[in-house]
């Protein structure tokens, strides 16, 4: 099924890969190996506290008795900075911190247990000294296990110090040779968690060896530095004069077909067999019952200065493809290559040199923006990300962005409710913009405004365009918008492309029976040219159980006017290109059999109110 | 086409008998504790036996407290209805009617289509319920016959298996087929008058197109008036013979659709058709309307459309406009331009516009308003 490679586009050309996004099993013994780092901090700060404010006798000596705390701390600390770099020599390290917890927890455990065992250990142990060391880093270490929990549940730290603090002190105990009901408790405690924690840190490490392992990959794996060194840095934005020099009418930029088809442009964005599958989680054990099938193999490229825009309804997934192209949430399948770098379940903090040239600005402008920071804050929160940690420095930078989306510098220390939906929509535009990226993803940026501020917030992004070299990834279901504001569309129905071409192709010539439905739906405001619509029935089927063959045949006219031939239902339809534009392709098997004539046929004979009849 | 306002007839003497509908001055506030909204501002209009009526406006215009007040669904404070204003229905006035009498006008000969189906219909009762309930309320009937008439009004809007449809969930339906059943509700007593409040705005567009066109084919079985409450311009034109279009409150052009769509007199209409993006803008600016609505609290002093007007002049800041006749057939547009005064700029604007329209405006870069917070 998958091996299909019939979208008719070339192979994107690739400058290299990032690193792949760690594991689940790496990140959690990240997370276990600071946890411990965490633990063992806090209780060296407690104890000195303690020990200088209430003089405690031999509060120091306990510090120093607890030595071995460091060294694991110590390693705690270094085993995560190699896993940022993929060195087979943190692997290591984690699995000697997890077997040093694990052994010393059954050691502990032991002694606690075995009261006898206790005076045979200080007594028969040929070096006392080295196996009270053990035993009480292992307390250490293990009582900072209890980190890991601790940094889930914050509220539970003060109360995993205090234990850890009686179990080093039974530790300290230990070498003396007495005990008592405390310590017991304690180390009960500790070796519970270690069998909670120690044990899944082990197993994740060695599941995740590949992640170590890994042969070079297909491309030159490269680091955010290199990235950033290859990129350049990112510059300021200027705000443009003002002047809005009228007559330097903005040229559509789409490089002329012919550059295409040579490959003298190289695309932006290469999208190839992307999917995004979500579960459908269900029952008690949350259980995956369930697929939708949200994004479900698309191919597209977007080329440098051109409004690349998605239509479809609502559920077809064009939002879910604009966030999974983004990485905003990880593909299922598939390549996105942007610029030349490979996205695919790449290391987020790799990414980020890439995520500051690749924006997004969201559909509602209520909603996405935080009622409790400033404007300031909102736009400079992806400033201070990408290291612009001088206050002065990004305030600049704010006001220059408010200042280029037609707002006042001094707006800066407002608050989002404190505007109207259409400057509320700009903030936005200028959160994507103080990055200076080249590419945004506009995800239904006015279908939530009123006409006459949908039309200036499209003339701002036209200009913008124009003023710092932008293309846009266009979603909206809005096709007169649609239709003016971009140079190609994809249509999209249940996760798939249906038909791709540039506007003037789909729009006057359109080659798929949806295209031409959802055309037809478009209400023309001039009563002149009042006329009969082609009305799709019934409603778009769940994406969780789209139609086998053709995703559109339930609700297809042109199948019914053709006397339901068997292949719409059984075999899925390719993207194939049209006759006389290469570039226009469409997903349908009797794509030819589209003319103005069987269109005005099937309007005159449709049932209105029987319309609904779907597919149930 | 008929005139939209009515013939004027004498205060508190009922409309002629062909008027169904027959809005007077109707003025809506609401008191907050910021000050006085006047949500609607002297509405008058009137819609004729079997007709459609658009009231166009962008949010906050006040199209929607206008179908309320019709309604009679505003709660009394802190809305507050000027006592001069009259809404006659159907040969009585209905403002005055005591609210047991309005109960059986209402949902009986006028019913209400809202705009999100998803929140209007009640979720812990089936749709058959809730229609039934209307039914056996209004008509006298029996519950048996109540229900049947609720799979009857089901069959009508198109819903495929009524009979199973209709001992379901309001969130066991998609949104196109909620809005069936509400479509449904509102016609199950067989109402004279239907007011539908932005009936497709939650809708996609081939579902739309689906309500569209069925509101249209009920309508000329049933025969009943339409008001169709909208701030999309394509619907207008589509669904409706007279269109009147607001701003903060006010009608500021009404007309038959072929004269308000295709010859804008209001700077606002005209603003509005303009800023429609369309293939004959492409690589041009699209004309925007500059500025935002004015808040309510603090309306320009004249004409509320002032400060966001291409062609006002000095008399648009002092003298508050009138509907003025500017044509045949109760047509009144809101503009000075259309007083004597003002009659020597009107050939530049309306030159102005047509240019807009074909090719798009240029306006200068950075159009946003200082912010009305």
């Amino acid at each position: 099924m998958s091996a299909t490679v019939d979208h008719g586009l070339a192979a994107p050309k690739i400058k290299g890969a990032l690193r792949q996004r760690p594991p689940r099993g790496i990140l959690r013994a990240r997370a276990i190996l600071y946890g411990i780092l965490a633990l063992v901090l806090v209780t060296v700060g407690l104890l000195l506290v303690v020990s200088v404010l209430f003089r405690v006798k031999g509060g120091v000596d306990l510090l120093v008795e607890i030595w071995p705390a460091y060294i694991v701390a110590a390693l705690a600390y270094i085993a995560p900075r190699g896993y940022r770099d993929r060195k087979l020599w943190a692997f290591g390290l984690s699995l000697v911190i997890g077997f040093v917890l694990v052994v010393g927890a059954v050691v502990m455990s032991y002694l606690a247990l075995v009261p006898g065992a206790m005076g045979g250990t200080a007594a028969g142990s040929a070096a006392p000294g080295a196996s009270g060391a053990a035993a009480s880093g292992a307390a250490a270490s293990g009582a900072a296990a209890t980190g890991a929990v601790a940094t889930a549940a914050p509220a539970g730290s003060a109360a995993a110090a205090s234990p850890l603090a009686s179990g080093a002190t039974g530790a300290a105990t230990t070498a003396s040779g007495t005990i008592d009901g405390n310590l017991a408790f304690g180390l009960i405690t500790l070796a519970l968690l270690f069998l909670a924690f120690g044990v899944p840190l082990l197993w994740g490490l060695i599941r995740e060896r590949s992640f170590f392992l890994a042969a070079e990959t297909r491309h030159p794996i490269k680091t955010a530095q290199e990235i950033e060194a290859e990129t350049g840095g990112f510059a300021e934005i200027t705000p443009v004069s003002a002047s809005g020099s009228g007559d330097t009418a903005p040229a559509l930029g789409l490089p002329s077909p012919v550059a295409i088809a040579t490959g003298a442009v190289d695309p932006l964005v290469s999208v190839r067999g992307l999917k995004k599958h979500f579960p459908i989680l269900g029952g008690i054990l949350r259980r995956r019952v369930g697929t939708i099938y949200a994004v479900d193999g698309v191919d597209f490229d977007v080329y440098p200065g051109e409004v690349f825009s998605v239509v479809g309804e609502s559920g077809c997934g064009k939002t879910t493809l604009g966030r999974t192209l983004l990485q905003l949430t990880p593909p299922t399948d598939g390549h996105v290559v942007f610029d030349g770098y490979e996205l695919a379940d790449v290391d987020p903090d790799d990414m980020r040199p890439l995520r500051r040239r690749m924006q997004i600005i969201f559909q509602d402008p209520f909603g996405s923006l935080n009622p409790r920071m400033p404007v300031s804050d909102i736009i400079g929160e992806g400033l201070l990300a990408q290291g612009v940690t001088n206050r002065k420095e990004r305030d600049k930078r704010t006001g220059d962005a408010l200042e280029v989306v037609g707002l006042r510098r001094d707006y800066s220390r407002r608050y989002p409710h404190e505007f109207s939906g259409g400057q509320r929509q700009r903030i936005g535009v200028a959160r994507a913009l103080a990055l200076s990226p080249d590419f945004i993803v506009c995800d239904e940026p006015v279908s939530a405004l009123d006409v006459s501020i949908q039309s200036q917030v499209l003339n701002l992004l036209l200009d913008l365009k124009r003023d710092f070299n932008l293309t846009y990834l266009f979603i909206s279901h809005n096709l007169s918008v649609v239709e003016y504001f971009s140079d190609r569309i994809a249509v999209m129905y249940l996760g798939k492309i249906v038909e791709i071409g540039t506007v003037d192709e789909l729009y006057r010539n359109p080659r798929h029976p949806y295209t031409v439905a959802l055309l037809s739906a478009i209400p023309i405001a001039d009563p002149r040219r009042r006329r009969s619509r082609l009305v799709l029935k019934g409603d778009v089927p769940s994406p969780a159980a789209p139609p086998s063959g053709c995703r559109f045949h339930t609700r297809c006219w042109l199948r019914e006017r053709l006397g339901n031939p068997e292949i719409c239902a059984t075999e899925d339809p390719a993207l194939r290109p049209m006759t006389g534009d290469a570039h226009h392709r469409a997903a349908c098997h009797f794509a030819e059999q589209i003319s103005e004539s069987a269109v005005a046929e099937t309007v005159e004979t449709q049932d209105v109110v029987e319309t609904a009849a779907a597919v149930e | 086409m008929t005139e939209v306002i009515s013939a004027d007839a004498p205060r508190g003497a009922p409309p002629e008998r062909d008027i169904l509908l027959d809005v007077r001055n109707l003025k809506t506030y609401f008191k907050v504790l910021d000050g006085v909204v006047p949500a609607v501002d002297g509405v008058s209009f009137s819609l004729r036996r079997g007709q459609t009526l658009g009231i166009v406006g962008e949010s906050g215009s006040g199209k929607s407290v206008t179908a309320m007040t019709i309604m009679r669904l505003l709660d009394i404070p802190p809305a507050q209805i000027d006592p001069a204003s009259e809404v006659w229905f159907d040969g009585r006035e209905i403002l005055g009617l005591p609210m047991d009498q309005m109960r059986r006008i209402r949902g009986n000969e006028m019913a209400m289509i809202f705009q999100e189906p998803l929140t209007s219909l009640n979720p812990v009762f089936t749709v058959g319920d809730q229609i039934a309930e209307q039914v056996a309320l209004h008509k006298k009937v029996g519950k048996k016959a109540a229900w049947d008439r609720a799979i009857e009004s089901l069959t009508l809007v198109g819903i495929p298996n009524p009979e199973r449809r209709v001992k379901q969930y309001p969130h066991e339906m998609s949104g196109g087929m909620r809005q069936r059943v509400m479509i449904a509700m509102a016609l199950s007593c067989e109402p004279k008058l239907l007011i539908a409040d932005e009936p497709t705005t939650a809708l996609d567009v081939t579902i739309q197109a689906q309500i569209l066109e069925l509101l249209k084919t009920i309508q000329q079985r049933t025969d009943s008036a339409l008001v169709l409450i909208t701030h999309d311009l394509g619907v207008v034109a589509e669904m409706v013979d007279n269109v009147i279009v607001m701003y903060t409150g006010e009608v500021v052009e009404q007309g038959t659709v072929e004269e308000v769509l295709v010859e804008p007199r209001a700077p606002y209409t005209m603003g509005l058709l303009e800023s429609i993006p369309s293939v004959e803008k492409r690589g041009g600016r699209l004309s925007a309307i500059k500025g935002v609505v004015p808040s309510p609290f603090n309306l320009p002093p004249a004409c509320r459309f002032e400060p966001r007007c291409p062609y006002h002049w000095e008399r648009c800041r002092t003298v508050p406009p009138e509907l003025y006749l500017s044509g045949p057939s109760g047509r009144r547009a809101r503009c000075h331009l259309h007083t004597p005064e003002g009659a020597g700029r009107w050939p530049a604007a309306l030159e102005a516009h047509r240019r807009a329209l074909a090719t798009g405006r240029e306006l200068p870069v950075h159009d946003a308003t200082p912010g009305d917070a």
